[in-house]
């Protein structure tokens, strides 16, 4: 049977979590390619891949688990979505043709749909690959994102 | 072990990864008459002349990296139990060890006097697609008559007025997709496409097909008769389970399956399309054809095959209308089949460009519906899928940022914090 993962992964800690929405920003702008966080949202159209969710006292930043069983990649038509032999769940942009089934069946919802005139695909938590270290993680003020090995 | 899988589509996929979470070493083979392992789901997309390397679902390095020797272009004729070989048309024996059925569905094509003319087609196969798209060209042909209004009735029509052809849907019944959405989603998608030029005949059905050799009309039940250079049936699909049956394995509404995807027969087991799959919602067994639904049954399938066991979670209805411009999601039920359901519906259409519906038993969600907003829906997939009591929030399930937030703190530690996410971990509680 398979080994253990090596798999880092961003962990949220919903008990520091004060909603200051630092993760979503820094997400964002890292996407983006004026790396420059108000034009990424209005120039851009940029969405976080972390979504900070609040409910009165409670709030926690959530993306992507790169699930064991991830039932996104069950359900991906394209073949867009894909898991690594460490366990990283990736979802390649341009090879989607945005059926929407991994928005249907992510049980954290965190694949989001994207729609603009020219595009249309889903998006979600790629732990900052090209950069090596999650940037929600580096602009948590209140140590409420961490990056550890799976569970 | 020699591993044989007759199929090479999802449940194929799905059951080639899930043999190869266990073994990694054991052959495996796969058969299938068609030449490549395209996406079934994008087939219509070849209306739009989407590029054909496009399509492919799992390219050759897929199965080579996965050791997995293909015999394409070749199909399998009977299933011989006793000396454990599947026959294939060319009489050739590829003998296995285990086997996966993995042989899909079928085009349903009613009596319809006349649907032997040349113009008529099924649209479930690339072949078929292309032929269709090939025919159209050919002929020039202008008006469409589209027989049915499930999904692939309606994805052919939407890229056929999309292209500039004139089509009519004809249907049976009061509506559009009646047996998959709730009339208001439904009422949604009819004027979505009406405004793409779609034209609609309900409670009608095509009763004759004329022409000489080729169509050229059809009659409706009604009398009526439309112009038509060609037909598409799209009424449904059946499980295909002709080889099944070669090996004497029990068969229903579709083949018979255990919790671990085997057949009534050893070492045979079968996953997707060419299956009747448990409903979680509804507790019956049925056809369940949908690629997600494919994969993860082969999935499950090709992990009891390789020696882990592990039962399969069950089904439920998982759709998405890809084609149009404006999302429209659901899962489970969508209209309640008795007041002893709970609706909560919060319907913004008009003014914001989104309804969502949630529909309860018990306290616990059995479907809902997303029309226009789409984010995060899968949460509530999983909470019928999980059979969560979600009666606290009950209110909430419509609104667009329910969240985690809304789930018990319990189902957050699980999940975020001790990653509880194999497969397993996704039972009803
Ligand atoms: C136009 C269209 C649109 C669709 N859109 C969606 C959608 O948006 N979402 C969704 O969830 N589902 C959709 N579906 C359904 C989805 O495609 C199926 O649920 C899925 O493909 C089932 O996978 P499968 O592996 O069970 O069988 P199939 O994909 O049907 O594949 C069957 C395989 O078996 C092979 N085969 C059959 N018999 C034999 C034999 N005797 N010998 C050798 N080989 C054989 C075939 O060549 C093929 O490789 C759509 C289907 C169609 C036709
Ligand atoms: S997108 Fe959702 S289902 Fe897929 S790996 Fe991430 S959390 Fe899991
Ligand atoms: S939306 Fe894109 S990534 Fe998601 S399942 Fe569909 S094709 Fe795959």
């Amino acid at each position: 049977m398979g080994k253990k993962r090596k798999l880092m992964k961003v962990y949220p800690i919903e008990e520091n979590c004060v909603s200051c929405r630092y993760c979503e920003v820094a997400c964002t702008m890292v996407h983006s390619k004026s790396k420059d966080p108000v034009k990424a949202y209005k120039l851009e159209n940029l969405l976080p891949r972390a979504t900070v969710e609040v409910k009165g006292a409670v709030s926690l930043s959530l993306m992507c688990r790169h699930c064991k069983h991830p039932f996104c990649f069950d359900s991906c038509i394209s073949g867009a979505i894909q898991v690594d032999e460490n366990g990283q769940v990736h979802l390649d942009e341009e090879k989607c043709v945005g059926c929407w089934n991994c928005v249907l069946v992510c049980p954290f919802g965190a694949a989001h749909p994207y729609v603009s005139e020219e595009k249309r695909h889903s998006f979600k938590c790629d732990l900052c690959g090209d950069r090596g270290f999650p940037a929600c993680v580096e602009a948590c003020p209140n140590r409420a994102l961490v990056y550890d090995y799976e569970r | 072990m020699k591993y044989v899988i007759v199929g090479n589509s999802a449940a194929a996929v799905g059951c080639i990864t899930g043999i190869r979470k266990v073994d990694k070493e054991s052959p495996i083979t796969v058969i299938s008459y068609e030449s490549s392992c395209y996406s079934k789901p994008m087939i219509a997309d070849v209306l739009i002349d989407i590029p054909q390397e496009k399509l492919i679902y799992r390219d050759e390095k897929f199965f080579e990296e996965n050791k997995v020797e293909l015999i394409l272009g070749h199909r399998a004729v009977k299933v011989n139990t006793d000396s454990k070989v599947v026959v294939l048309d060319s009489n050739e024996l590829v003998p296995y060890d285990k086997l996966l059925i993995s042989t899909g569905a079928k085009p349903f094509i009613p009596p319809i006097p006349g649907a032997d003319r040349k113009g008529v087609f099924t649209f479930t196969e690339l072949s078929s697609a292309l032929a269709f798209k090939d025919y159209i060209k050919k002929n020039g042909v202008e008006e469409v008559v589209v027989v049915g209004s499930g999904f692939i009735g309606l994805e052919v029509a939407y890229f056929l007025a999309k292209i500039g052809v004139k089509v009519t849907v004809v249907e049976l019944l009061e509506r559009a997709l009646a047996k998959a959405l709730d009339e208001r989603s439904s009422q949604i998608v009819e004027t979505l496409m009406k405004e793409e030029g779609v034209e609609f005949i309900f409670k009608d059905s095509v009763a004759e097909i004329l022409g000489d050799e080729k169509v050229s009309s059809v009659k409706l039940g009604s009398g009526k008769v439309l112009k038509a250079g060609a037909v598409v049936i799209a009424v449904g699909v059946r499980p295909n389970t002709e080889l099944a049956q070669t090996a004497g394995v029990k068969v229903n509404a579709g083949i018979e399956t255990d919790g671990h995807m085997e057949t009534s027969v050893k070492d045979i087991y079968a996953a997707g399309d060419c299956i009747e799959c448990l409903d979680i919602t509804d507790g019956k067994v049925k056809p369940l054809p949908l690629f997600p639904l494919a994969f993860e049954q082969g999935f499950v399938a090709g992990l009891n095959m390789a020696g882990k066991e592990m039962e399969y979670l069950g089904g439920l209805p998982l759709n998405s209308l890809k084609f149009l411009p404006v999302p429209v999601l659901n899962a489970g039920i969508v209209t309640p089949p008795d007041s002893s359901y709970e609706v909560f519906v919060n319907d913004r259409f008009e003014e914001k460009g989104f309804y969502r519906k949630a529909i309860l038993k018990d306290g616990k969600l059995v479907g809902f519906v997303a029309v226009g907003q789409i984010d995060r829906v899968g949460i509530l997939t999983n909470l019928i899928r999980q059979k969560i009591d979600v009666s606290p929030v009950k209110e909430r399930l419509v609104e667009l940022d329910f969240g985690l937030v809304d789930l018990p703190q319990w189902w957050r530690e699980e999940k975020l914090k001790q990653d509880k996410t194999a497969y397993k971990d996704w039972r009803a509680v």
